[in-house]
């Protein structure tokens, strides 16, 4: 038996390898339902999927709702806005009044970091973290790292390059923690304004040069960049990063000829990746939603099935 | 639970036998070849399924499209057995509509194991018939299926196990009875 | 009301002694072996310690404008619960309290209660907004003897030149909160490895120390003292050990959380709310620098820095919760347990750190000493007992503190204010 006792899936720093590797070994069977004519299996059959999104987000909802519709369970979208995080009905309250309607496990996105393991107290339902500020976004790393495993056929002993916003990047965290896990070398690249120096301590290696840091990178994965970080002056210009830090046709020839490239999406094309190598690594970056869906049916399957407490 | 004296019912010779006579009994009784298909239940039916197909290509020269299937995700028991439960790959590659189905098990029991996978089945597809192979009927069915081909009928107590060994999993082909203590 | 205390080992800030107290309409008449006069009262002090009423420079009583949080009554409670005689409200309130009449009310509204004294803290710029100076002379006449825009760090450095300045004339202590907003740029807990593992907003240690410094200097140049609030770094601690040195009339307070907890506490209580305090905890080297400062003097007294916070409010996510921490309780008994049973201070720092220097900083005459003629402001303790913080034991309106369920040493069993018992633990009267 594959090793699986977790209740929640919230944090990726709180999973150990075999873990990661029980959802990704289940993640390569779930992919085929996706491509059966009828794309449905009773696993979850009359489980109750609430997802629960304080912050907009279409695709990974969208993802976690097939993913639920496939396994059979009924799932319900619930978008609260994030005022109601500030006034009025606490989140707690919130989560005490979806209790009363049962359900079997909740997917939350909330803007606050670090908050789900205070709201788990508050259901009896398995949480899933569907993205927790800056915190984590388990699902993506663990997306990203079956795609690598698929693409590489491993996860261990590989350079793994992060490059963008990791300063506010929950994918980054996650990710940083999940490769680590496996012997993996992360370094992180981004203007210092980005990059917490804090990183070198959960051992991220740190890298301001791009051409420098590309020429050893096995994967590549690329961040989102926010136009408002130009506001607060965490660079001085989108021209000024783009030339620093998006990957080229230039730049991406240094990197080794292997060398894969994820982007979690959606991805702005010419600010983090030239859209001129869009044939050569459009196609992988397509291939991590379709991942993603596989992850978050295994995901849903291995919290839904848990056995229940008596 | 801990099994004590195992004794063996069923050879490797035996079992070579059985499955020689098996295929021979789907092909009797379906002549058209081009409307079978196999399709074995993860894991040893899976590798019986195989070894049919060869059996079937040595007399009758064709290959017969032969798929897996892991019913796992359509078990009824799900949620009760926790932690959840492996699941390994289903692969069909093939239409099933209009086809005769030969869905091949190592052994026959309690019949809720082929309950899910001919739910599994309708969901790939309308085949004309859905035949049912198995090396080992041992008793004790808790729904009203039977078997079509049966290689062997082993009478058994409840508080007994049948286990199958086969060449691709377990090293050593063998059918053996164990009690439980 | 006469009250005899027979047997006490009485507590001042420079000596320990055995002896009998006398209280006499309000006032200490008379402290010596063997009083053998008639009294209304006689409490058998053997084996319990007194010392001088506390005074706490800093708590938050959210009156006006949030009185379901606390208000002068409730507060007052705490106060006496704690020891605390004397307490000094901040006027970051709704509306704040900068001008004559607010600050009155409270003063009147604490006598009414008659608990402890309640002195208000009047603001130093209108509405705090930090734009123009409240009136420093009727905010005295009405009884500020501090001013503060706490909450918020006086951003423009020529208003607290101003202020500083304009204080020599109307002796009120400026109290400064220490904190570069820019820097601190809505973080939630003290920027370091934690904050970086669990993408937390952060405020780095150098918010607080980089405006302590410009304080200080400020104070050096206008040769006028300045109260510094809630010191919580290593950094500030060393800026403000200098000054003293130089011979700035710089004071500082800290709060107990400050050299008891940690970010590391944050993380261990999965990022619970009431982990959640500005400025935010910091690292073990804080908390060592902390400790020494409190034993070589360099921090002068310790506040609560008494925050309320309703039950919604700390039910928020971390991130999306106020700061602070209520402390009133606990405070005398997390300095003895975590300061002096560790060896850290001796017993009489308590009285020195507690009452007899806060009286000092805040110009109080006759308060802070269990001396003849000193004013009838008494906590009575049992050092030997111990107790665990339990939420339905809170007198405060508001429960949000970290320390509930610690176990601690030392009881307050009686406070006495202005000659009268105030609070017994027997009868929480």
């Amino acid at each position: 038996m594959e090793k699986w006792d977790k209740k929640h899936i919230l944090e990726i720093k709180e999973f150990d390898r075999e873990e990661i590797e029980t959802v990704l070994s289940l993640a390569t069977s779930f992919k085929e339902i996706s491509q059966r004519d009828v794309k449905k299996v009773p696993a979850l059959r009359g489980k109750t999927i609430l997802n629960l999104f304080f912050e907009n987000s279409t695709r990974t909802r969208t993802s976690f709702e097939l993913a639920a519709k496939r396994l059979s369970a009924d799932v319900v979208n619930f978008s609260a806005s994030s005022s109601s995080l500030t006034k009025g009905e606490t989140i707690i309250d919130t989560i005490k009044t979806l209790q009363a309607y049962h359900p079997d496990i909740l997917i939350v996105r909330i803007n606050s970091s670090a908050s789900l393991s205070t709201l788990a107290k508050y259901t009896q339902a398995s949480i899933i973290n569907a993205g927790d500020g800056k915190n984590e976004h388990p699902t993506q790393a663990l997306l990203d790292m079956f795609t690598v495993k698929e693409a590489k056929g491993t996860l261990e002993g590989l350079n793994v390059l992060i490059v963008g916003d990791v300063f506010h990047s929950r994918v980054a965290r996650s990710n940083i923690f999940g490769f680590s896990k496996f012997g993996s070398k992360v370094t992180v690249c981004a203007p210092p304004t980005l990059v917490p120096y804090e990183f070198e301590k959960i051992g991220a290696k740190i890298s301001y040069d791009l051409d420098d840091a590309i020429k050893k990178a096995d994967v590549i994965i690329m961040l989102r960049v926010q136009t408002e970080r130009q506001e607060s002056s965490f660079f001085p210009s989108l021209r000024e990063y783009v030339d620093k830090f998006a990957l080229t046709p230039q730049r991406f020839k240094n990197a080794k000829k292997e060398a894969i490239v994820l982007h979690p999406g959606p991805i702005n094309w010419d600010a983090e990746i030239s859209s001129s190598l869009k044939e050569e690594v459009h196609p992988l970056i397509l291939k991590q939603a379709e991942n993603g869906l596989a992850i978050r049916m295994a995901a849903l399957y291995l919290v839904g099935t848990r056995k229940r407490a008596l | 639970m801990t099994f004590s004296e195992e004794k063996i019912v069923l050879s490797s010779q035996d079992i070579k036998r059985i499955l020689y006579r098996l295929s021979h009994q789907v092909l009797e009784k379906t002549p058209n070849l081009e409307k079978i298909v196999l399709l074995g239940i993860q894991t040893r039916g899976a590798h019986l399924a195989c070894r049919i197909q060869k059996i079937i290509k040595e007399i009758e020269g064709s290959q017969l499209p032969l798929g897996v299937l892991d019913i796992t995700l359509y078990r009824d028991d799900l949620t009760a057995i926790g932690p959840s439960p492996l699941v390994k790959e289903t692969k069909i590659n093939f239409d099933i509509n209009g086809k005769v189905v030969v869905l091949i098990d190592d052994v026959l029991f309690t019949g809720r194991t082929i309950r899910a996978a001919l739910d599994e089945i309708m969901d790939f597809g309308r085949p004309e018939r859905v035949e049912l192979l198995v090396l080992v009927d041992r008793g004790h069915r808790e729904l009203p299926i039977r078997a079509d081909f049966v290689g062997k009928n082993i009478p058994t107590a409840e508080n007994e196990s049948v286990e199958v060994r086969l060449q691709e999993s377990d090293a050593k082909d063998e059918a053996v009875i164990a009690r439980a203590e | 009301m006469r009250i005899l205390i027979k047997n006490a080992t009485i507590i001042n800030s420079d000596k320990k002694e055995e002896a009998d107290i006398l209280l006499v309409k309000g006032k200490i008449e008379k402290v010596a072996k063997k009083i053998n006069e008639k009294a209304d009262k006689i409490i058998e002090a053997k084996g319990k310690t007194v010392f001088p009423g506390f005074i706490d420079m800093h708590v938050h009583l959210r009156t006006p404008g949030r009185e379901d949080e606390e208000d002068i009554s409730s507060g007052s409670m705490a106060a006496a619960k704690g020891g605390f005689t004397k307490i000094f409200c901040m006027p970051n309130t709704n509306p704040a309290i900068d001008n004559e009449s607010c600050a009155k009310w409270i003063a009147e509204e604490g006598r009414r209660v008659g608990k402890t004294d309640v002195y208000p803290i009047g603001a130093i710029s209108k509405a705090r907004a930090g734009k123009e100076l409240t009136e420093f002379v009727a905010l005295r006449r009405a009884g500020c003897l501090s001013l503060s825009d706490d909450g918020t760090a006086i951003k423009d450095s020529l208003l607290l030149r101003r202020a500083l300045e304009y204080s020599k004339m109307s002796e009120t202590l400026i109290i400064s909160h220490c904190e570069d907003t820019s820097l601190s740029n809505k973080g939630s807990m003290r920027e370091g490895a934690i904050s970086s593992k669990y993408g937390i907003s952060a405020i780095p240690d150098i918010a607080e120390s980089t405006i302590v410094s410009r304080d200080i200097q400020l104070a050096q140049f206008l040769r006028v003292p300045i109260h510094l609030a809630h010191i919580s770094t290593a950094k500030s601690v060393d800026i403000i050990r200098r000054a003293k040195k130089q011979g700035v009339k710089v004071t500082a307070e800290t709060a107990p959380h400050y050299f008891i907890l940690s970010a590391d506490d944050v993380e261990k209580n999965a990022f619970d709310s009431n982990f959640k305090v500005n400025p935010p905890l910091g690292d073990e080297k804080d908390i060592e620098a902390i400790k020494k400062a409190l034993k070589d003097g360099t921090i002068d007294c310790i506040a609560t820095d008494h925050a309320p916070h309703s039950k919604a409010e700390k039910e928020l996510p971390f991130e999306n919760a106020p700061f602070g921490f209520i402390g009133l309780e606990f405070a005398f008994s997390l300095i003895y347990t975590h300061l002096v049973v560790k060896g850290v201070l001796s017993i009489e720092d308590i009285s020195k750190k507690l009452s007899f220097n806060p009286a000092q900083i805040l110009g109080l005459k006759g308060c802070g000493k269990v001396e003849e003629g000193f004013c009838a402001d008494l906590v009575i303790v049992d050092l030997d007992k111990k107790w665990e913080v339990r939420h339905k034991e809170i007198v405060s309106k508001s429960k949000n503190t970290p320390f509930l369920g610690a176990k601690l040493n030392g009881v307050v069993e009686t406070t006495i204010y202005n000659g009268k018992i105030v609070y017994n633990s027997k009868n929480e009267s």
